[in-house]
């Protein structure tokens, strides 16, 4: 079944000598379906079947199911979700890394024991049949697509999770096996038992694809947990968010993420929920030291009534590069000072707010009250733009708003008699965001021999102000 | 007390102008004076004859000194600015960090003093947390520099103050009204000032192995020159 020749740009014999000719195709046989798009390797595909979770209305059983899907992630992108009661894992290309299927189905197994469900694992280059094969309690592992209706064609059609009308009238005819079911006539069985039931014995068996809905973990953590009892012990408290921090770090050390921003809640019976809110000054991910800061927070709170439960909620994970180690120690010649910063910004923040802390940056604008602004430090030392600072000389020290000042004829007082010295300083401006000044700034000496900067409005009834104090 | 200083400035505080051979012999660094025991390393103050005065020629790199004004505003930010502007312009800064400040810091004033201002960091504390942030920050050894401005400081918690700023390998500068003078404190440099015409009078209260004494500095004709007006 060659194409014609006409079409055939690449065809073998317009190619130069010594070019690479492309890969022949294996003739196939005549009446097979056509194969789905090859990959470069062919897929294989581990389902993980938690018996104990087949009735799976309980949405704690499905978190169970879930928090294996986020755990299963390590071992491979590619996981899907099977509810009620399995996970499908696609390891092809993992084999090699985790020891084969033998070092492979005691990692999982290991990942399932620790959630406290005992699984069955199959490995098959269909994910159909691995489903198909745990639900029916056979942990095969087929690797090659030439064995698989082998291993299938024993197994219960109830493995299939069909719908019961159509198991029950394949039963009718006889039918009791998958293998019996792949031996009855394609087009008979379409014409019988629908379309999709054929579809579905094609993904069975590999010879049509089966396209899964990858997992995706949530991207926020989130979690809530509750107290084995109503309890105001700082202990219990401090050991069950411990637990959860951990949860946490995995949850971020999964991303390669930190989190700049974490919520904690505690609920109590009757009243409103307490807790407090962190944040970093750069991506944290290391437990320890978010339960250190957590717990310098929670020395502060004083709790209305006993807690019942404590949640954490995080923020976006933030992509948490890996750094080099340096050779010196902070603080010797050489030493990066950025990590010592990191932390002492940190626990100043957790014990006087998140507001405490500020960095100035210059606004380029003649007001004195909006030449500058206060914002949280920076995670680096990027210094960034800078706008060029006044070339006036300006007070130290800004009062944080303007003082009225009594005066005594026209001259302004302010414990004692003022002496105005030098020019006075025009400033007028700012009429376009409606907070314009129209100033005279004068510098006086007081009776300390203090330099103060003082303004005179412009419109009437000319209030003199005081504004600043050089240091 | 500053007619005691008036006094004694010129002889205590200009470096004996003797032989210079006996100049070299002293310069040789294995040869320990008591009057000169400081060699512990120091910023420089960026007035020449303040750091002739002071213990090893600057402010010391590591430990708390202590900076008494007679009233707030009346200098003692200015003294320390030049040396603040370089340290924080350094490369290899670390945090020059501001505990408490009575007023709003003025980000150009210090912006045209030199200052890098992303290296400068306001915290705002009450009076209660403002000592214990402001021992933090001293023995985290993340900091070039941290000021503090605080009226009540018993000399047990400035001996503490002191002990973590040597282990942060940090300068503490603590800003106390005059009024402390009269207390002793185990700061390693006391230094009172009061204004005086275009400058400041310095007086050396204590300095370990410097000299005691005043002198007058005054302000860089740029820093309160009259104004100009573009």
């Amino acid at each position: 079944m060659r194409a014609p020749k006409t079409l055939d740009l690449f065809a073998p014999e317009r190619l130069p000598r010594r070019a690479v000719r492309p890969p022949v195709h294996p003739v196939q046989p005549r009446g097979t379906p056509e194969r789905p798009a090859r990959l470069s390797q062919a897929p294989l595909w581990l389902a993980a079947h938690l018996p104990q979770m087949t009735q799976a209305s309980d949405p704690v059983v499905s978190r169970a199911l879930h928090s294996l899907a986020v755990r299963a992630q390590r071992f491979t992108p590619r996981v899907s979700l099977a509810p009620p009661d399995a996970v499908l894992l696609e390891v092809r290309s993992s084999l090699h890394l985790f020891g084969g299927v033998d070092g492979l189905r005691r990692a999982v197994a290991g990942e399932c024991a620790a959630l406290g469900q005992p699984a069955i694992l199959a490995f098959a280059p269909s994910a159909s049949a691995a489903l198909a094969g745990t639900r029916a309690g056979q942990a095969f592992t087929v690797l090659e697509a030439g064995q698989l209706a082998g291993a299938l064609a024993a197994l219960p059609l109830a493995a299939l999770r069909w719908p019961p009308q159509q198991i029950e009238r394949l039963t009718r005819i006889g039918v009791h096996t998958v293998g019996a079911a792949l031996r009855l006539p394609r087009a008979g069985f379409a014409q019988r038992f629908g379309a999709a039931q054929l579809a579905a014995l094609d993904q069975l068996t590999g010879r049509a694809a089966d396209p899964r809905e990858r997992f995706e973990a949530p991207l926020r953590f989130r979690r809530r947990r509750e107290l084995p009892c109503e309890s105001d012990s700082h202990a219990l408290l401090a050991a069950t968010l411990h637990s959860l921090l951990e949860e946490l770090s995995r949850f971020l050390s999964a991303r390669q993420c930190g989190v700049l921003a974490l919520e904690c809640r505690l609920w109590h019976r009757q009243a409103a929920p307490s807790g407090c809110v962190l944040r970093f000054s750069a991506p944290l991910a290391d437990a320890a030291r978010l339960a250190a800061l957590l717990e310098e927070r929670l020395h502060a709170l004083t709790l209305p009534e006993p807690v019942r439960a404590c949640e954490l909620r995080a923020g976006w994970p933030v992509p948490q590069p890996m750094q080099t180690g340096g050779l010196w120690q902070p603080g010797e010649r050489g030493g990066l000072a950025a990590a010592p910063g990191v932390e002492l910004i940190e626990r100043l923040r957790a014990r006087l707010g998140p507001e405490a802390l500020e960095t100035l940056t210059l606004v380029a604008d003649r007001r004195p009250e909006a030449a500058w602004r206060a914002g949280p430090p920076a995670p680096a030392s990027d210094a960034g733009p800078q706008a060029a600072p006044c070339a006036v000389h300006r007070p130290l020290w800004l009062l944080p708003a303007p003082r009225l000042l009594r005066q005594r004829g026209g001259l302004p007082r302010w414990r004692g008699a003022l002496r105005l010295e030098g020019e006075p300083e025009r400033i007028e401006t700012g009429w376009w965001d409606g907070r314009e000044v129209a100033r005279d700034y004068y510098t006086a000496r007081d009776g300390h021999g203090r330099r103060l900067w003082l303004f005179r409005e412009r419109p009437p009834p000319h209030h003199w102000f005081l504004h600043g104090v050089y240091g | 007390m500053s007619a005691d200083g008036q006094r004694r400035t010129a002889p205590s505080l200009s470096p004996a102008r003797a032989d210079p051979r006996l100049e070299r012999l002293l310069a040789h660094p294995a040869l320990w004076r008591a009057g000169s025991a400081v060699r512990a390393a120091v910023w420089p103050s960026g007035f020449a004859p303040l750091d002739a005065g002071l213990p090893g020629g600057g402010w010391p790199r590591s430990g708390l000194i202590e900076i008494l004004p007679m009233r707030f505003g009346q200098g003692e930010l200015q003294l320390l600015l030049p040396a603040l502007a370089s340290i924080t312009r350094r490369p290899e800064a670390r945090w020059c960090i501001w505990v408490a400040p009575p007023l709003q810091p003025f980000a150009p004033a210090l912006a045209a003093a030199g200052v890098a201002l992303p290296r400068l960091l306001i915290v705002r504390a009450r009076r209660a947390s403002s000592l214990w942030a402001f021992e933090q920050a001293l023995g985290s050894g993340a900091c070039d520099c941290v000021c503090a401005w605080t009226r009540q400081a018993p000399a047990r918690h400035i001996r503490r103050l002191h002990l973590a700023a040597q282990r942060g390998n940090t300068l503490g500068v603590l800003f106390r009204t005059r009024e402390a003078a009269r207390e002793a404190s185990p700061a390693m440099l006391r230094v009172a000032l009061e204004p005086r015409g275009e400058g400041v009078r310095v007086t050396l209260l204590k300095s370990r192995g410097g000299a005691r004494g005043a002198l007058d500095l005054t302000w860089p004709a740029d820093a309160y020159g009259p104004q100009r007006v573009p």
